[in-house]
């Protein structure tokens, strides 16, 4: 029987998120004192090392991302801090958690972030729609202030950071970097090209540093306690903890945050409480939209970053939804595939038009076509020249739903 | 100099210059990787993934538009997988797309469609879904068709807006496979899209289509394309002409060539359909009775001939005079002038020179010796620092400011704008400068202040290139000491700091450039203000290298050529002095006439022949392509004048507010209709081309002119055609002495060019100026209040000057269904607060009144102007501003001051 191991989520309900003093009194704002006294190298040294990766769906080593944007372009006069909080993959939503019941974890996050790739000003790109994470945020950015945490010269060591609140345009894209620092530079939403990644020219043509809130809520923890204490939890290769966020057929939906590698089957009935009904476990679609399906005999494999990859699975953003049996894979796996199409940006043609193929490819499996089996390995294989040519991660991503659910489903896919 | 990698594309081995663009490095190797929405005018884009390859080392399949070549690559462009890649992608495309075609443009996505069989249905996989997309058709633009069934969505158009001409009026609207383009916030009509035509010129398919002639073009079928220069500014920009059945139906512009490099604006590109009008003349016409009768040739010239040999016998040579015409070929204007001092015998031979830019080049000739532009368009693209004087570049010269506007969004050059109205480059301007009309010189004493007392000027420079070195430079720095910031605000209205700042930029800039104006050169002190400019340009030393000088934007497309081949009461071809006799000897010998037949005394000047006319001096006169009637200050004054000659003979392809006071007019060829060359305002010598014939009986100019002077016994050579006068020209102006027709075949030459092996000179003053001892020279002078100033009865000053739809007199542009779609009326912009205190109220129709005359016009309420100050175009007949405006003369180059005329306005 797996417990919780809250470390991101420790104050959460035990501290009010609009009290500065609250989160100080729990230790807050420590983690950014003893990184102020550090030298920014060996703060990134000790993210680093203690294997932290990102947890805005793929799993990059923050540290290394670190690195290469404190060393790009150093005749450059301004550096940048982007915190991811778009939180736009269906079913998850862990960074809300954090934005609304401890916001000066991810800001004192972000400080140390900056403060270690010597950036002067971060932005915060929060969704539109979450307004008590807005709420929260932005008082804890002015208390912050108030503080002496953020502005000129905090806390008496020279360094300077301006951080600033964006609000989201409303499209799952935007979550995605390179979109993201379009849309803060007031463009449409169209993805950059790669390269240059944002650590070389980000926004504005600077050297940008994107982190999830989840990932920067980490940082302030590793500081303050250092890379050992952080390695004890997790696996060797995928240390810490992480937040999932369970919806569906289970008795007790929510967000659990746990060491990374625990097991499907510990998740779901260790913590949240089993299936809520009487009927068995079909499937769970893990990562959301841009995320893929297991069956049962996916249960017991660890879950992290490398072993789901191996596996053909993706931990993603750590969403978690359980279907039952009877439940409808088919129809999961159409409001995929429809998101994709809605979501797409439309600049690239094969994902632009590829979605709604893929989407009117899954009313025909069910519209009566004489080869069905034929038309999803059509369909898986169209997916296949979306992921080889597609402009951003979004047009390569209809194939991992698409992929698993014919893997495992492929009979009540075709029925 | 980059470095030179290796690379290998399928196993062809390949040399390229670092980080160049991989999938144009294919193309110039001849591997033709399919692609859409790449093209080598703009950033690369990676939407249509056509062009995906693979590279060794590199994972997954890569957009090659998006990579930069390194040293070592293997490239694979072409095998099965990515073959299949391409053609899914193609068929994905034809699935939302109108395949209708109707042949009016060309077509890329066509061409790959058959390329990979996918015309026929048979091979596609995808249903065509377009018509359940709702796509739109936007119709609102004047010019263009926008059909979103059949847009790719290449963002080429969006790129060619923002990149090329510095607009960004394009965008998407939507998401996914619901968006097109948009003008502005919706509709083309309303958007500021300026009908330039570049997202016209780089659309890859037919989804923006010109809206002209289109169901006349059928580009496999019977289209003859010739390639021309543009007949409107002095830009020059290369043009490609579309005939069918013998008339223009398309112009685009020539990619790769300088000056415009494939750029046009709205005239060069819509302004064409004037050459096939029905109001052009085509046959000569005497005037009896008071009427005109159509007449022979034979009888017209004839008829010429004796007049004019009349008026000479009865009055002297000197009561033959002649206006010349920027708007045709150094060759027309070279025997006009040939034929007005050879045969007419004296040098009454000027043209509209005289009226816009004559200061700028009497003040560069006195200064630096050459009264050209001294550097090259481009270099405004590489520019640091750009001071725009009385210069509205953006609409008189809009090819010119895309190399501006690149400067300033690409490389955050600095551009500082002395304007007393506001122009749209104002956009793009670190600082604007709104002095009060007519106070620049004291506001550039100010400067010349500021870099004095703040140690900004160049020792060395005024010491090794000024004439009279530190001595000279005192003079000025003595005039220069009563210019104080605070007094200068106090004349000119200028905040003092803005103008420190603006000083210290200038002075400061490693590669600045001075673009004078029209603003400028158009007032009574218009020499002055242009020495000041020089002035302070030596002092910096910001001349004399690549990318620093001043540079006067022609208006017309010959208005350069015509002073280079000598169509000047002061000057012979090559700027050489009238009264150089030796010159005149070498001349006199070339032309095969008597040394002595050639006169040696300067003749008279545009506004001073109609002054000599009227005072009874000037007796008959040859007007070739003018139209004083609109363009000439003080027109109540210039009419009397003309009604008082005793014969008037008007050369030109239309009516025209002059021909009416013509004794004889005869028609003439259109730019497209003719051979030659015109030199543009970086000195670059560039081909006409006939693409059509003259209507009716119509002629060539030159023709005209060879067979008056024939008539009246002195014929002016033995010429064949265009070339064999250019090299006359060649022989006679040593600046030309190196360029021959068939080294102009594909591109210009800058002048001076002087044997056959030069290759043009893209700056001047490198090593030293063009004055007889090669050095600068310094002409301080004090600010002096203007004449003509408002008063009780006359409480504004009216500013005028040009607009982008409309060219001059508009003779041409007015005829031009296009350009009258977007500005067809004339106004008069006033201050809201000066229209509140008069009760005007927005297109409220005023009488405007000046010492001189009277006219009507719309109000247009508009805080570009200053308050007390007014604004009109020049270009409307219906309101002819220079009714109003006055003769008075700047004293050395006798331009008109246009731009400042105290007048009252009233209601109807
Ligand atoms: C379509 C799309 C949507 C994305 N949305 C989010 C998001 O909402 N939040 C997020 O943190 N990362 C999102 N990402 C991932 C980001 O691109 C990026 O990898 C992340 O912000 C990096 O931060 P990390 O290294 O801390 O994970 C998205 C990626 C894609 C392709
Ligand atoms: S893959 Fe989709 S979302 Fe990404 S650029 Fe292409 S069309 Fe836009
Ligand atoms: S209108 Fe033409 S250039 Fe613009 S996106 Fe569509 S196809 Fe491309
Ligand atoms: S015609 Fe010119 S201004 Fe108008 S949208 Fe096209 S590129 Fe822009
Ligand atoms: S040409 Fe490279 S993606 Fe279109």
């Amino acid at each position: 029987m797996i417990k919780e191991t809250r470390i991101t989520l420790k104050n959460v309900g035990k501290i009010n998120p609009e009290s500065i003093d609250d989160y100080i009194a729990a230790g807050g704002y420590a983690g950014l004192k003893k990184a102020l006294k550090m030298e920014p190298f060996s703060i990134i040294d000790e993210v680093l090392d203690a294997g932290l990766r990102g947890r805005g769906g793929a799993g990059f080593s923050t540290g290394t991302k670190k690195k290469f944007t404190s060393r790009s372009c150093q005749t450059c006069p301004q550096r940048y801090v982007v915190v991811n909080a778009d939180e736009g993959e269906p079913g998850t939503f862990k960074d809300r958690v954090i934005m609304e019941n401890d916001p000066h974890l991810y800001i004192e996050g972000t400080i140390i972030a900056a403060y270690s790739i010597n950036a002067t000003k971060g932005f915060i790109y929060i969704r539109g729609e979450y307004t008590g994470s807005i709420d929260k945020t932005r008082k804890a950015i002015a208390a912050a202030y108030e503080r002496g945490f953020l502005g000129k010269n905090i806390l008496g060591s020279g360094f300077d950071f301006d951080l600033e609140l964006k609000l989201g345009a409303g499209s799952y894209l935007c979550g995605e970097e390179l979109t993201m620092l379009e849309s803060l530079e007031g463009k449409r939403g169209h993805p950059r090209i790669k390269p240059p990644f944002p650590a070389e020219k980000g926004v504005f043509g600077a050297p940008t540093l994107v982190n999830n809130v989840e990932t920067l809520s980490n940082v302030p923890l590793i500081i303050a306690n250092g890379k050992d204490w952080y390695k004890q939890f997790g696996t060797e290769r995928s240390p810490g903890t992480k937040i999932f966020t369970i919806s569906g057929k289970v008795k007790n939906p929510g967000y659990y945050e746990v060491e990374m590698g625990v097991s499907l089957r510990e998740l779901i009935w260790d913590l949240a409480g089993g299936m809520s009904g009487d009927k068995p476990f079909k499937a769970a679609l893990l990562g959301g939209a841009a995320g893929t399906f297991v069956d049962a005999s996916m249960l017991d494999e660890r879950m992290t970053y490398d072993n789901l990859r191996e596996k053909g699975a993706t931990l993603g953003s750590g969403a978690v939804i359980v279907l039952e049996e009877g439940d409808s894979v088919y129809d999961m796996l159409y409001n995929c595939l429809r998101f994709f199409k809605h979501e797409s940006c439309g600049k690239c043609v094969p994902c632009r038009v590829g979605t709604s193929m893929l989407a009117k490819g899954t009313e025909k499996l069910r519209n009566g076509v004489p080869d069905k089996r034929a038309l999803l390995d059509q369909m898986v294989h169209e997916s296949e020249i979306m992921a080889a040519t597609s402009l951003c991660p979004l047009g390569q991503s209809p194939i991992l739903p698409l992929k698993s659910a014919a893997r495992y489903f492929a009979e009540e896919l075709t029925k | 100099m980059p470095k030179i990698v290796n690379l290998t594309i399928d196993n062809q081995k390949i040399q390229a210059p670092e980080g160049a663009n991989l999938l144009q490095v294919a193309k110039d190797n001849g591997i033709a990787i399919p692609h859409l929405c790449y093209h080598k005018k703009l950033t690369p884009t990676g939407a249509c993934r056509l062009c995906v390859v693979k590279i060794k080392d590199m994972r997954g399949l890569i957009a090659s538009c998006t990579v930069k070549v390194e040293e070592g690559m293997e490239v694979t462009a072409f095998d099965n997988e990515l073959e299949e890649a391409r053609k899914y992608l193609l068929d994905y495309l034809l699935a939302e797309h109108d395949e209708s075609y109707d042949g009016s443009y060309h077509d890329e996505f066509r061409e790959l469609i058959f390329k990979y069989a996918l015309d026929k249905k048979e091979n596609r996989r995808f249903p065509s879904i377009w018509k359940e997309l709702g796509y739109p058709k936007d119709e609102t633009s004047p010019v263009l068709t926008y059909d979103a069934a059949k847009c790719i969505k290449c963002f080429r158009c969006i790129k060619a807006c923002d990149e090329v001409q510095g607009k960004n009026v394009l965008s998407f609207t939507n998401r996914g496979i619901v968006s097109y383009i948009i003008g502005g916030f919706d509709k083309w009509g309303e958007s500021e899209c300026d009908g330039c035509g570049e997202c016209i010129q780089l659309c890859p398919t037919g989804a923006i289509v010109e809206k002209p002639h289109r169901e006349k073009i059928n580009i496999e079928n019977g289209i003859k394309k010739v390639r021309t220069t543009c007949p409107y500014c002095g830009v020059g920009c290369q043009l490609e002409l579309w005939v069918k059945d013998g008339k223009i139906v398309r112009s685009n512009g020539v990619e790769d060539v300088s000056p415009n490099y494939g750029r046009l604006c709205v005239k060069g590109r819509f302004g064409y359909d004037y050459v096939n009008h029905r109001e052009r003349l085509t046959t000569p016409l005497i005037k009896k009775d008071g009427k005109f009768v159509e007449a022979t040739w034979d009888e017209a010239l004839d008829l010429i001939a004796r007049k004019f040999t009349e008026v000479k016998e009865k009055y002297g040579r000197k009561a033959l005079a002649g206006y010349a015409s920027a708007k045709t070929t150094n060759e027309d204007n070279y025997l006009f002038m040939k034929l007005v001092r050879m045969v007419f015998g004296n040098n009454n031979v000027d043209f509209c020179t005289r009226l816009c830019h004559a200061s700028t080049v009497t003040a560069m000739l006195r200064s630096v010796g050459d009264g050209a532009g001294s550097n090259s368009i481009e270099d405004y693209e590489t520019s640091d620092c750009m001071l725009v004087t009385g210069n509205n570049m953006i609409e008189t010269h809009p090819v010119t400011a895309t190399f501006v506007k690149h400067a300033v969004q690409r490389n955050g050059a600095k551009v500082i704008i002395i304007d007393p109205k506001w122009t749209p480059l104002v956009k793009d301007a670190y600082i604007w400068l709104q002095p009060k009309l007519g106070t620049d010189v004291a506001l550039l004493n100010g400067m010349i202040n500021v870099i004095i007392s703040e140690g900004l000027i160049n020792q060395t420079f005024i010491e090794k290139r000024v004439d009279g070195g530190i001595k000279a430079y005192e003079a000025l720095k003595e005039l220069a000491e009563k210019y104080t910031p605070d007094y200068v605000e106090e004349i000119t209205g200028v905040p003092a700091h803005l103008m420190i700042d603006a000083a210290r930029t200038y002075a400061k800039a490693q590669r600045p450039l001075i673009a004078t104006g029209m603003g400028y050169s158009q007032q009574v002190t218009g020499t002055h203000n242009v020495f000041c400019l020089l002035n302070m340009m030596l002092i910096t030393g910001q001349v004399g290298r690549v990318g620093a000088g001043l540079n006067p934007p022609r208006g017309q497309n010959n208005v350069q050529g015509v002073s280079d081949v000598g169509t000047s009461p002061f000057t012979y071809p090559g700027y050489i002095s009238v009264e150089d006799a030796e010159n005149r000897r070498k001349v006199a010998k070339i032309w095969g006439v008597p040394f002595e037949s050639l006169d040696g005394e300067k003749g008279l000047s545009t506004v001073e022949i109609m002054q000599a006319a009227y005072e009874g001096k000037v007796k008959a006169m040859y007007i070739m392509g003018e139209n004083p009637m609109i363009t000439d200050p003080n027109l109540n004054h210039t009419e009397e004048a003309i009604k008082k000659l005793e014969f008037l003979v008007v050369q030109d392809i239309f009516h025209t507010e002059t021909t009416p006071y013509a004794d004889v007019i005869l028609p003439a060829a259109a730019f497209a209709e003719k051979e030659g060359t015109v030199v543009n305002s970086d000195r670059r010598v560039a081909r006409m081309r006939k693409a059509v014939d003259p209507p009716g009986q119509a002629r060539q100019d030159w023709h005209i002119i060879a067979e008056i002077a024939e008539r009246m016994g002195k014929p002016l050579g033995n010429y064949k055609t265009e070339s064999d006068i250019w090299d006359e020209i060649a022989q006679t102006a040593p600046i030309f002495a190196g360029i021959s027709y068939d080294r102009l075949e594909h591109h210009g030459i800058q002048w001076p060019c002087p044997d056959k092996d030069h290759p043009g000179t893209a700056t001047l003053f490198l090593e030293k100026f063009n004055t007889p001892n090669g050095l600068g020279k310094l002409h301080p002078v004090d600010y002096a209040e203007q004449t003509e100033r408002a008063n009780a009865k006359y409480p504004f000053i009216l500013n005028s000057g040009r607009i982008l739809y409309q060219y001059h007199s508009s003779t041409m542009s007015r005829r031009n269904k296009a350009l009258n779609d977007f500005a067809n009326e004339a106004y008069l912009l006033m201050h809201p607060d000066d229209a509140e205190k008069c009760g005007f109220h927005e297109g409220e129709m005023v009488k405007i009144t000046s010492r001189r005359g009277q006219i009507e016009t719309a109000v247009r309420i508009s805080e570009e102007v200053l308050q007390g100050e007014l604004f009109m175009p020049f270009h409307y007949s219906e309101a002819p501003v220079n009714r109003l405006t006055r003769d008075e003369l700047d004293p050395y180059s006798k331009i008109a001051p246009f731009k400042i005329s105290a007048v009252r306005v009233e209601k109807l």
